[in-house]
């Protein structure tokens, strides 16, 4: 039964999904658009992870999809699904990423510390040490080290999804207002201003912040609204990049 | 140097740096450095090893790393062959170094290439002592 569908059998079947609430409709509208979960689980394939596996996961999207869909947008349904699909399919590399290199104690621990350094960081008014950190969060310092080690290694896995535990933390653009955020100082070095351009807004932002304005990774990280060890792993990467890049091979 | 100097030497493979990288951090961590000022190492120490490695002709890559009166010394050097000047002034290495290093330098002797890094310790965490 799956080939034969049309444009007109989705908003069918939709209909009659919204009107009965029959799970079979569901069902059969998610076998139906199956190709398109194919299709896009086909351009993540060379990234290591079984097709199978993929598949399974963008299925998750377009379920999802099938849910929030409304009929009386007016939107094609494939239109509409395609960034959901796309979405589940990213935040499984990204959460990979983590679950790959990184024992789940230490996810835990990082998560913790970036309260505890915020807060630090605010009783404080500077940067904590480390040894402060280790006694507020009741581990060693090595533990602390590990822990922010282990944000680096996750920087570099993920190489189209910002990184983060905040990254879906307001970006407080408008806070910086008009100030000017070219980077002027870098047009002198020419080869690097085409990198820096393939740099999000954000991370432009970042490094001009750090390189050319001298602020720390504590003012940008309030400056910015995300933590101080998310701006650490950016400026990691953003360096790891423009080295790549000097050498023709980045890709951000 | 003194007797107080950690040192480290790595073969010229970029793997080998995140040992330098690791190295440096544990090292100003005990020193009572703040969180920041260790990304700022770890970061300088990469970005200065790695430009090492890029022109050491395959010669090991040595860190000593030795604490002084007001902060850490960083000394990372290595066999530079031929007339190359790594590092000069006007280069975007010599910028983000200068951003992340309190004091820099680059030493030449003969082939050897040393790019020395200083970080002083924040007072107010000398104080909290």
């Amino acid at each position: 039964m799956t080939a034969q569908y049309t444009r007109e059998d989705t908003k069918d079947l939709f209909a009659r999904l919204q009107a009965t609430g029959d799970q079979s409709y569901r069902e059969a509208l998610a076998r139906l658009h199956l190709p398109l979960v194919e299709y896009l689980a086909k351009r993540f394939k060379d990234r290591g992870e079984p097709l199978d596996d993929l598949i399974q996961v963008g299925s998750v999207g377009l379920l999802k999809a099938i849910d929030r869909f409304d009929l009386d947008r007016g939107v094609e349904f494939s239109t509409y699904a395609t960034p959901t699909i796309v979405g589940e399919l990213k935040r499984y590399f990204r959460d990979k990423g983590w679950a790959i290199r990184v024992p789940r104690r230490l996810q835990e621990l990082s998560l913790r510390l970036n309260k505890i350094i915020a807060q630090l960081t605010q009783d404080l008014g500077r940067s904590p040490t480390i040894e402060e950190i280790a006694k507020m969060a009741g581990v060693t310092q090595d533990e602390v080290l590990e822990a922010l080690e282990s944000g680096q290694a996750y920087s570099t896995t993920s190489l189209d999804a910002p990184a983060g535990d905040d990254e879906d933390a307001p970006m407080r653009m408008d806070r910086i207002g008009e100030e000017d955020l070219r980077l002027d100082n870098l047009e002198y070095f020419a080869s690097l201003a085409p990198l820096i351009e393939q740099l999000p807004e954000r991370e432009k932002m970042i490094l001009g912040l750090r390189f050319f304005r001298g602020k720390t990774q504590s003012q940008i990280a309030e400056e910015v609204g995300i933590s101080q060890m998310h701006v650490s792993r950016l400026l990691a990467r953003i360096l790891d990049f423009l080295r790549q890049g000097m050498e023709g091979t980045a890709e951000y | 140097m003194n007797d107080q100097t950690v040192t480290i030497k790595v073969p010229p493979i970029a793997a080998h740096l995140a040992v330098l990288r690791t190295a440096v951090g544990g090292i100003a961590a005990r020193d009572r450095f703040t969180l920041d000022q260790v990304d700022d190492l770890r970061m300088a120490v990469e970005e200065a090893a790695t430009q090492l490695l890029r022109h050491s002709g395959g010669s090991p890559i040595v860190m000593d790393v030795t604490p002084t009166d007001s902060g850490l010394e960083v000394r990372l050097s290595a066999d530079v062959p031929g007339d190359v000047r790594i590092i000069d002034e006007s280069s975007f290495s010599w910028m983000i170094l200068r951003a992340l290093a309190d004091d820099l330098s680059v030493e030449s002797l003969q082939t050897r290439t040393t790019v020395v890094l200083g970080k002083k310790r924040l007072a107010m965490a000398r104080d909290a002592e």
